[in-house]
């Protein structure tokens, strides 16, 4: 079979896309259910990518591991760093305010970008440093090997969407609502509701490592410019313009959004050649922007629309 | 003489408040010395407004820290008791130790099922990874919770809770199904209809002597605790001064001079 028609750019697109879907399904679980609104999406997924980089590259894994042992083992780590930092900083916001979870976790995603910059030895720099692929070895060429890749990203988005459409239909997801709604509620019918936040917060930010962990691998290369804001734009954009009513608000959102302009604008209008360096990320951010006020003008519950708890747990009660 | 009473009362769940103060601003809002609660199956708390009553619960439930003293809950089957002024507020309800709330207080975006089944799953079933728990949270609750539904009638219960009216009810349905051992009741029947507030009391007192629930009820409707209640508490300015049986505080000088006014006497 040919995927000649594949440019080794759509399959970048397609990736990122999916990646952001499974940061927004992740916000969803945080910020639509929970209330805790993370500006900090960049800094797990950044130091979930960078955990993965630094163990694999600047650990002397032992040969008998081979490519494979020190690959996953990496991953491990990367899912355990993310995930304590999610833990300590899920400690810091978790009894602040709105503006005061939006400074906390935006001050991380900063000072993740800080470190990967300042931290040569480590990270490599401005520069940033080249990765393995544990799938040199079959020598596939480059493109197979992205689409392979593709293909764990899209495995690992679905399971973190059943997880979250799992969650709506269960306790713990009726538990994540109470919590977002009216803590001293919750608490009073005999919730944890700090700790609650705490280990979602903790599981969330482990997700969004692994996320990232897994775009490390792909791009062969890992350096700053990968973790800026936009990361946490586009997932937060996406999930906004979808709703957190249902499970396929963030998958619509990112689709209208990173989906539409990633894919559709930057691969099939006809766009001179000079702006795709320098004007359309920036054109990106102004279209993202315009959408975000857009939508909370017109349809602050996203595009499509309020939650419908009624219908589904009456669905849940009669059978 | 302090053991005596302790061992008299074992059988009832009561609290102990001892020396508990709170104070606003520096002005003394609850100076209470010695207090058991829950000797009866229903009690009044009573007192003009001011008088600290809503503070001394929110003391007891910890959603108040308390500047001095501390309250112990005996849970009334013998056990040792619990020093609950020094566990956090979420740890009460475990306890069996609940309170209704004063001010309307819901889960805007949680229907008046999802509300109550909220209300009955164990903290186990609320897990992260437990996400296959539902049907089993339906099944073990879907009798009791119908029961109530029943008895009490929503509009719409599988929708949400839209009067004032509704969500008083439910936030007292909700606090029945944490199954408390002592309930406190926080101005009950402010907000609601005449009929459900006499259905509600019934049922509280049903469960205050049939199940061993102490009750213990904060009110202005005065109606209410003198047909309900078997003992009154009477505070005034941070304290309680007068405790006793209902017919007897009705007719003491001091309550009708704090309180009720000269036209409450002699019926």
């Amino acid at each position: 079979m040919s995927i000649d028609w594949l440019s080794a750019y759509l399959i970048y697109a397609l990736f990122t896309v999916a990646g952001t879907v499974g940061l927004a399904q992740l916000l969803h679980l945080q910020m639509g259910l929970a209330g805790i609104g993370n500006f900090g999406i960049v800094g797990f997924f950044g130091l979930g990518m960078y955990a993965w980089g630094v163990f694999q590259v600047r650990i002397p894994w032992p040969d008998a591991l081979g490519d494979w042992g020190s690959f996953f083992l990496s991953l491990v780590m990367a899912v355990i760093v993310s995930g304590l930092a999610g833990l300590l900083i899920g400690w810091v916001i978790a009894d602040l305010e709105g503006d005061g979870v939006l400074v906390g976790t935006l001050g991380f995603a900063t000072i993740m970008y800080s470190l990967a910059l300042s931290e040569k030895r480590w990270t490599g720099g401005a520069e940033g440093m080249a990765v393995p692929d544990p799938l040199r070895t079959f020598n596939w060429g480059v493109k197979p090997m992205s689409l392979f890749w593709l293909g764990v990203m899209i495995l690992l988005v679905v399971g973190i969407t059943y997880y979250v459409a799992r969650v709506h239909r269960s306790p713990y997801g009726r538990l994540l609502i109470a919590v977002g709604q009216n803590e001293p509620l919750a608490r009073s019918l005999g919730k944890p509701t700090f700790r609650t936040k705490l280990i979602l917060f903790a599981l969330g930010s482990a997700g969004m490592g692994l996320v990232g962990a897994v775009f490390g691998v792909m791009n062969h290369f890992i350096r700053p410019t990968e973790i800026g804001i936009e990361v946490t734009l586009a997932a937060m954009v996406g999930l906004v313009m979808g709703g957190s009513a249902r499970v396929w608000g963030a998958i619509v959102g990112v689709l209208l959004t990173a989906g539409l302009f990633d894919i559709v604008v930057q691969i099939y209008l006809p766009l001179p050649d000079s702006w795709y360096q320098i004007t359309l990320p920036v054109v990106r951010e102004i279209v993202f922007g315009a959408m975000l006020i857009l939508v909370l003008l017109w349809r602050p519950l996203g595009v499509l629309g309020d939650m419908r708890r009624d219908k589904l747990v009456e669905r849940l009660g009669s059978g | 003489m302090a053991e005596a009473a302790v061992t008299a009362s074992a059988g009832r769940p009561h609290l102990r408040v001892e020396g508990a103060v709170k104070s606003f601003d520096g002005r003394v809002v609850v100076e209470v010395a010695d207090l058991t609660l829950g000797n009866n199956p229903v009690e009044g708390l009573i007192g003009p407004n001011g008088a600290g009553k809503t503070t001394l619960m929110r003391m007891i439930m910890h959603s108040l820290k308390l500047d001095k003293g501390r309250v112990t809950f005996y849970p009334g089957d013998g056990a040792r008791g619990v020093v609950i002024s020094s566990r956090p507020a979420h740890a009460m309800a475990s306890l069996g130790v609940v309170k209704t709330n004063q001010v309307i207080q819901d889960f805007e975006k949680l229907t008046i099922w999802d509300s109550l089944l909220l209300a009955a799953a164990r903290r186990r079933e609320e897990r992260p990874f437990r996400i296959f728990a539902e049907k089993r949270v339906w099944a073990r609750n879907t009798d009791e919770i119908k029961r109530y539904l029943e008895e009490f009638p929503f509009a719409n219960p599988y929708g949400f809770a839209k009067s004032a009216g509704e969500k008083k009810l439910l936030d007292i349905l909700r606090c029945l199904l944490l199954r408390p051992k002592l309930l406190l009741l926080d101005e009950p029947t402010a907000g609601l209809p005449a009929d459900v507030r006499d259905r509600v009391m019934q049922t509280i007192k049903k469960k205050a002597v049939d199940e061993n629930v102490s009750v213990v009820i904060v009110e202005h409707d005065l109606n209410v605790i003198w047909t309900l209640s078997d003992y009154v508490h009477f505070m005034a300015e941070g304290s309680v001064v007068l405790q006793g049986d209902p017919a007897w505080i009705r007719e003491h000088e001091t309550v009708v001079e704090k309180y009720l006014g000269k036209g409450h006497v002699g019926h």
